[in-house]
């Protein structure tokens, strides 16, 4: 670990994840303001399963249904996850293309501590847009008349957190692991949107359904957080997600030859 | 000071092989730097300096062979390797957001134990900007900082890939006092050049990588005695230059219109002697260029 790697990636990507964020707290108000007046007379829309499992239920009459399907099922992970992915490749591959590695491994740094240092940055980053998700929910659900413990709203943020984690090592294993930065990200995301569907559609078909367990989302989402709080499990196969694949980075990373 | 261990070379290189297939890259190498030497690495683009920096900063590991720097292994000993020696890489990159200070103060806390008055009468004396962000400073400017960092934590063995190019005259003026100082100093200086012109008046022998190959290794003394003369002579009428290329030690004669330019080794007795059967209205002697070294090896020397 080196903390000037972590506090110099940390800071060339702040003012992007603070920007990030401040449009997340932005839309969440204003996704709360529409509540009272808009929530109830759409009510719960009559969509097929596989379009309500998508949405997250589609029950926008209540204060929890509307906040999963408009916050909680898309846009915060989306937010969150391309944050932590386009990170996570571009402090990786894109600085090894960059050539800016090839600089930084010329000092007395080992491979490992500098993927670790590089993960762990992109960590904070997510924890900055879980904390705005947090911050974001709170006052969207005060300006929607309240109705969402602050217990709940944490439990999300939390649960947010840990699938950034788990996208961001996705990221960063692609992205140590082959030194091309758009491979790294489009993979990442790639994999991201498969779980997002794999979540959404497996749950219709019986013989299928077990393909929910593969997909990151789940973990995520699976325990609805908004209305049941955190669900432990999730988290810790998230947590180890993350682990494993931030020691595939490192693995892979020490094994092979800066491309630039 | 400036000693590997146990008077080691400071860089030694053993089959020294990097394989990237279709004959590019490097093929065993065989190669000693000694203490406070400053070595000329040329070759063409693509002729394989890059690959053996990378090499010796195990930024990529070989095919084939090994390299000892300092008396280190070059792969298990990589970290206290590159404790002590400085790098520039070719095509420098430096975080384009980052003004100069920042970048060189994140560059010294990765080493650690860098002397802020060393760093500081660098940045005087090569005039660099610390003060603007790095994507708005020209190629010579970040070129500056790049050569700060290399020098700044005064480290035994500099590696430098291709570290003039981009800078003004008056800047490579001071580089090249700044190689006389620390190989003073017993230090040692590897740096690599496309241009013999670069490290003529700096190094003390040169090595010339052709196609992944070292073709030779000299002294600069040594590579000038085998260097070419070329006479320019201009004639009153035609000459023929098959008279000219038939003569001993002639390698190659070109004309352009009643000039002939005529490249030979040894004595220059029977050129002379030959064109004396004409009418000669001009010889001038062409610089004995060691550029005329540099590509008689590029194009000679069989692989």
């Amino acid at each position: 670990m080196s903390w000037s790697v972590t506090r110099i990636t940390v800071r060339l990507r702040l003012f992007g994840a603070v920007l990030a964020g401040l449009g997340l707290v932005a839309v969440m108000i204003v996704v709360g303001a529409l509540f009272p007046s808009v929530g109830h007379t759409i009510g719960k829309l009559d969509v097929p399963a596989s379009v309500a499992n998508l949405l997250g239920g589609a029950d926008y009459a209540t204060i929890t249904g509307w906040f999963r399907s408009e916050i909680a099922v898309i846009y915060a992970p989306l937010v969150l996850g391309a944050l932590a992915i386009t990170g996570a490749s571009a402090v990786t591959a894109g600085e090894e293309e960059d050539r800016i590695l090839a600089l930084v491994l010329a000092h007395p740094i080992g491979r490992s501590r500098l993927i670790l240092a590089k993960a762990l940055a992109v960590a904070l980053i997510v924890l900055i847009m879980a904390f705005a998700v947090w911050v974001g929910l709170i006052l969207g659900v005060a300006a929607g008349g309240g109705g969402i413990t602050l217990g709940h709203i944490t439990a999300l943020a939390v649960q947010l957190a840990f699938f950034g984690f788990a996208t961001g090592a996705l990221a960063l294993a692609f992205g140590a692991g082959t030194g091309r930065r758009s491979l790294a990200s489009g993979a990442a995301a790639a994999i991201a949107i498969l779980g997002w569907l794999v979540n959404g559609f497996a749950p219709l078909v019986s013989a299928i359904d077990w393909l929910r367990y593969l997909s990151l989302f789940y973990y995520y989402s699976g325990h609805d957080p908004l209305a049941r709080g955190v669900g432990v499990p999730g988290l810790i196969v998230l947590g180890l997600v993350t682990l494993v694949l931030t020691a595939a980075a490192v693995v892979t990373f020490d094994r092979r030859d800066l491309r630039a | 000071m400036g000693r590997g261990m146990s008077g080691e070379p400071m860089i030694a290189a053993s089959g020294l092989s990097k394989d990237y297939g279709s004959g590019r890259g490097l093929f065993g190498l065989d190669l000693e730097v000694g203490p406070a030497e400053v070595f000329g690495f040329l070759g063409p683009n693509g002729s394989g300096k890059s690959t053996t920096m990378r090499l010796l900063l195990a930024l990529i590991k070989p095919t084939s062979g090994s390299a000892r720097l300092l008396g280190l292994d070059s792969n298990k000993g990589s970290i206290e390797i590159r404790r002590r020696i400085g790098f520039l890489p070719g095509d420098l990159a430096l975080y384009p957001k980052l003004t100069g200070r920042d970048m060189l103060d994140y560059l010294a806390e990765l080493r650690g134990g860098v002397d802020r008055s060393v760093r500081d009468s660098l940045v005087d004396r090569f005039g660099a900007d610390l003060e603007r962000p790095i994507r708005e400073l020209s190629t010579g400017n970040r070129q500056k900082l790049g050569l700060i960092q290399a020098f700044m934590h005064e480290p035994e063995l500099l590696i430098l890939d291709e570290p003039i190019s981009g800078l003004d005259p008056l800047v490579q003026q001071s580089f090249h006092t700044l190689l006389r100082e620390v190989t003073e100093l017993g230090r040692t200086v590897f740096l690599s050049s496309h241009t013999l012109s670069e490290v003529e008046r700096v190094a003390d022998r040169v090595g010339i990588l052709r196609q992944g190959r070292l073709v030779v290794v000299d002294s600069l003394e040594n590579l000038r005695k085998v260097a070419l003369q070329r006479l320019e002579i201009e004639f009153a009428g035609r000459a023929d230059p098959a008279e000219f290329l038939s003569l001993p030690g002639v390698k190659a004669v070109h004309a352009s219109g009643r000039t002939l330019t005529i490249s030979f080794e040894g004595s220059a007795d029977a050129v002379v002697k030959t064109a004396a059967a004409h009418e000669v209205l001009a010889i001038r002697p062409r610089e004995d260029d060691l550029e005329d070294i540099f590509l008689r090896y590029y194009r000679e020397v069989p692989t």
